[in-house]
């Protein structure tokens, strides 16, 4: 409330000064003169600022209070609303609880509902599953319904069928009934019928009777008749006999002349066929004979060939003569003269061998004596070497014996100027002392001595061995000098022969060769033989038994072909006689029966 | 015989009909049932087992030839080799030597097989034909009563093969079969 006096006097302030600016302008606006109006204007133009800025303040300073009284009413506003706020919530809290208490008992409600929804659901589907097994049950009884309304139907048919097949029946036994009926009527007919009929019987028996009689003379005629027939067949057939003997005879000489002329001609055919053998005999006979000049001549040209050859081989037989210049004309001589060169070359091969024998026994004893002096140069070496050794020993002994003497000299002196030393002074500690100096060089120089000596004696052995060494190469040296020479002198006369060896070497291997290839084909040709079956004619045999099948086989072929041929036979004699026209004979009957029956 | 009833029976020189079956060597084999020729096929083996036995038998044949024109088309020929030391008693046993009757049964059996599957590649016989057996012994065998000398049947123009050979303790066996060459082939 105090804002709000404070506003209104804000307020009245604010129209004060309008008023006054107002006031003040329309004064200014009158007062529009030049001189003091200058100082005035300015005065008045700060006072204009001054107001201007007192309003703009005052301004200012109004809206200031206006916003706080905004403020305030919006305080009270929102106070207000705080407390409608809180007053709403109040009630909506309280609505809330109303509510939840409300929604609690919907819920309960809600789960009573389910719960009676839940049961009452299981009831249907206990319902349900009721009502499914009632409708299987229904089914199941409207199956049986309809089995039962279908056997009752059938039933029923088969109770119509009956019916209507009892009343086939009834009507058939009606209809039997009535046949009866008039079967009996029949019956009784027939009854009357058959006394009539017997009646009848009767005379017709007395009828036959008479016609008995009747037959039996109509059969004595008859049989009169008959013999009388046979008597005219008979008759009759001797006419035609009598007709045929008289055919036959007039026949008889044209048959005749036919079986003449038939023997004729069989004379004729065989004498033709006699011929024919003969000449096809002398056909093959002519055959062979050309077979055998074609094989003569084939002989004669290979005949004439080899003669050619062998003419040019004489011919060139008689060339050698001239060729050859050694007195040849005929090949006697050629073997005469061949015969001489073999002896010859017989004789000097004997020689060869004769020299090639010496020569090796010459060989052996060249070899025994070189070995001999061989040994021999070694004995010398080992004599020279043992006379080399003695003499060192001789000399080293006669060093030794010089030095032994020169020192049994030195040793007599000393001892001499010790003898004449001791007789004077008796510095025997010094002497004895100088006298144990002195035998233990003498020792140091024996021993000194004696291994000079051993080393001299080692080096003098090994100088011998040395020597001994030398001289046996030198020995060996000579020996295959000789040798050497004596080897060129033989190697002359041995390239001939390793030349002819090596010859005979090469034609033996192109032989070996040779007969390694027939061996193969001699093999092989074997092999196949064997194969194809053959054997070693002078080692084996071949045996069959004698009832084997191919003979048996052979046998019954030549049977059937004999059995053959005679039916062949048969039937051709058949044929002719059916082509002459004439009766079958009797034996010609039993081949044609033979024959239907085989076509059968 | 087992052999030589295949050898029948594949080359159709008697009719199937006349064949029976027989188990032997794991096979199924056929033996014919014709009196007359079981007869003679009974003769001309014991004959052999005999003379096998002394060792003096080299050679078997089967001759199939023509009954027209006694041509030989077919020649079935098994060669003997025998150990002749095996006759002798003081002969030490040696290992190998030995063989189990399974194995020589095994070998016949190949033998045997291998005998059918030549008929593939042999030449048809297009006439009737019968067989002969033929055995090659040494020379200086006594020939017995029922038997006969004969020739060797050889053929003209032949092709030869060599089949399968089994040996038993005693005896190497060597197959091959020769037939004639077809003049259009």
């Amino acid at each position: 409330m105090e804002d709000l006096e404070n506003n209104t006097t804000v307020f009245s302030t604010l129209r004060s000064l309008n008023n006054f600016i107002s006031q003040r302008m329309e004064g200014v606006s009158g007062l529009a003169t030049p001189g003091s109006s200058q100082s005035s204007l300015q005065i008045q133009y700060q006072q204009r600022v001054q107001l201007e800025e007192q309003a703009g303040q005052i301004h200012s300073k109004s809206q200031l209070l206006q916003v706080e009284r905004e403020k305030m009413q919006m305080e009270l506003s929102h106070k207000r609303a705080r407390i409608e706020l809180e007053k709403a919530a109040n009630t909506n809290a309280r609505n809330y609880e109303v509510e939840a208490d409300r929604n609690q008992e919907l819920l309960t409600r809600i789960k009573q509902y389910q719960e009676r929804e839940a049961e009452a659901e299981n009831k249907l589907k206990e319902q349900m599953e009721m009502n499914k097994s009632y409708k299987k049950s229904m089914e199941t009884m409207s199956k049986k319904l309809q089995e039962k309304e279908s056997k009752l139907a059938e039933a029923n048919e088969t109770i119509t069928i009956l019916k209507g097949k009892i009343s086939e029946l009834q009507w058939n036994i009606m209809n039997q009934e009535m046949q009866m009926t008039s079967q009996d009527s029949q019956k009784q007919e027939l009854m009357e019928q058959l006394d009539v009929q017997h009646k009848k019987w009767q005379e017709a028996s007395q009828q036959i009777q008479t016609l008995q009689a009747s037959q039996s003379l109509l059969a004595e005629y008859e049989q009169k008749i008959k013999d009388l027939e046979q008597k005219f067949s008979q008759q009759e057939h001797d006419a035609l006999i009598v007709k045929n003997m008289k055919a036959e005879l007039a026949r008889f000489p044209k048959m005749e002349r036919e079986l003449r002329q038939l023997r004729e001609e069989n004379a004729y055919f065989r004498e033709m066929k006699e011929n024919n053998g003969l000449l096809k005999e002398e056909v093959e006979g002519l055959q062979r004979k050309l077979e055998r000049y074609e094989k003569v001549q084939a002989q004669l040209v290979t005949v004439e060939l080899e003669n050619e050859k062998l003419l040019g081989k004489l011919k060139s037989w008689e060339k050698l003569d001239q060729s050859t210049g050694l007195n040849i004309r005929t090949p006697d001589d050629l073997s005469r003269q061949i015969v001489a060169l073999q002896q010859r070359e017989i004789v000097l091969k004997e020689q060869n061998s004769t020299i090639t024998n010496s020569a090796r026994i010459l060989e052996k004893a060249r070899q025994q004596l070189q070995e001999e002096i061989l040994r021999v140069q070694s004995q010398l070496l080992d004599e020279k070497k043992k006379r080399e050794q003695h003499e060192a020993l001789v000399r080293r002994l006669q060093k030794r014996v010089l030095l032994l003497t020169k020192e049994r000299d030195g040793m007599r002196a000393i001892l001499e100027s010790y003898d004449s030393e001791l007789t004077p002074s008796e510095h025997s500690p010094q002497l004895s002392r100088r006298m144990r100096e002195a035998e233990e060089m003498v020792q140091k120089l024996h021993a000194h001595n004696t291994e000079l000596e051993a080393q001299l004696a080692q080096v003098l052995e090994e100088v011998g061995n040395h020597k001994q060494r030398a001289e046996m190469l030198e020995v060996e040296m000579k020996v295959l000098k000789s040798q050497e020479c004596t080897a060129e002198q033989s190697t002359v006369i041995t390239k001939e022969e390793v030349d002819t060896l090596r010859l005979k070497i090469e034609e033996l291997e192109a032989e070996r060769s040779k007969l390694e290839e027939e061996n193969r084909s001699l093999e092989m040709k074997l092999e196949k033989l064997t194969l194809q079956g053959d054997y070693d004619p002078s080692r084996t045999k071949v045996l069959h038994f004698s009832m084997n099948p191919v003979s048996l086989a052979k046998q019954q072929r030549k049977e059937e072909q004999q059995q053959l041929q005679e039916e062949c036979e048969r039937l051709r004699e058949l044929v002719r006689v059916l082509e002459g026209g004439g009766s079958v004979p009797g034996n010609l009957e039993g081949v044609g029966s033979f024959q239907s029956q085989e076509i059968a | 015989a087992y052999g030589i009833n295949s050898i029948l029976y594949q080359r159709g020189i008697y009719p199937p009909e006349t064949f029976t079956r027989v188990q032997k060597y794991g096979l199924t084999l056929l033996v014919t049932t014709d009196p007359e020729l079981k007869n003679y096929l009974n003769n001309v083996v014991e004959q052999m087992k005999e003379w096998l036995y002394k060792c003096i038998v080299q050679r078997l044949v089967v001759v199939i030839s023509s009954i027209e024109n006694n041509e030989v088309l077919e020649r079935w020929q098994f060669d003997i080799e025998c150990d002749k030391t095996a006759k002798d008693e003081r002969r030490v046993r040696v290992a190998p030597r030995e063989k189990s009757q399974k194995a020589i049964q095994d070998e016949i059996r190949s033998v045997i097989r291998q005998i059918t599957a030549t008929v593939t590649f042999l030449p048809l016989l297009e006439t009737a034909c019968a067989f002969d057996l033929l055995i090659y012994t040494d020379k200086d065998l006594v020939v017995p009563e029922k038997w006969e000398e004969s020739g060797p049947q050889f053929i003209a123009n032949s092709e030869e093969v060599r089949l399968r050979s089994f040996t038993t303790t005693i005896h190497k066996v060597n197959s091959m079969v020769a037939y004639k060459k077809d003049s259009f082939p």
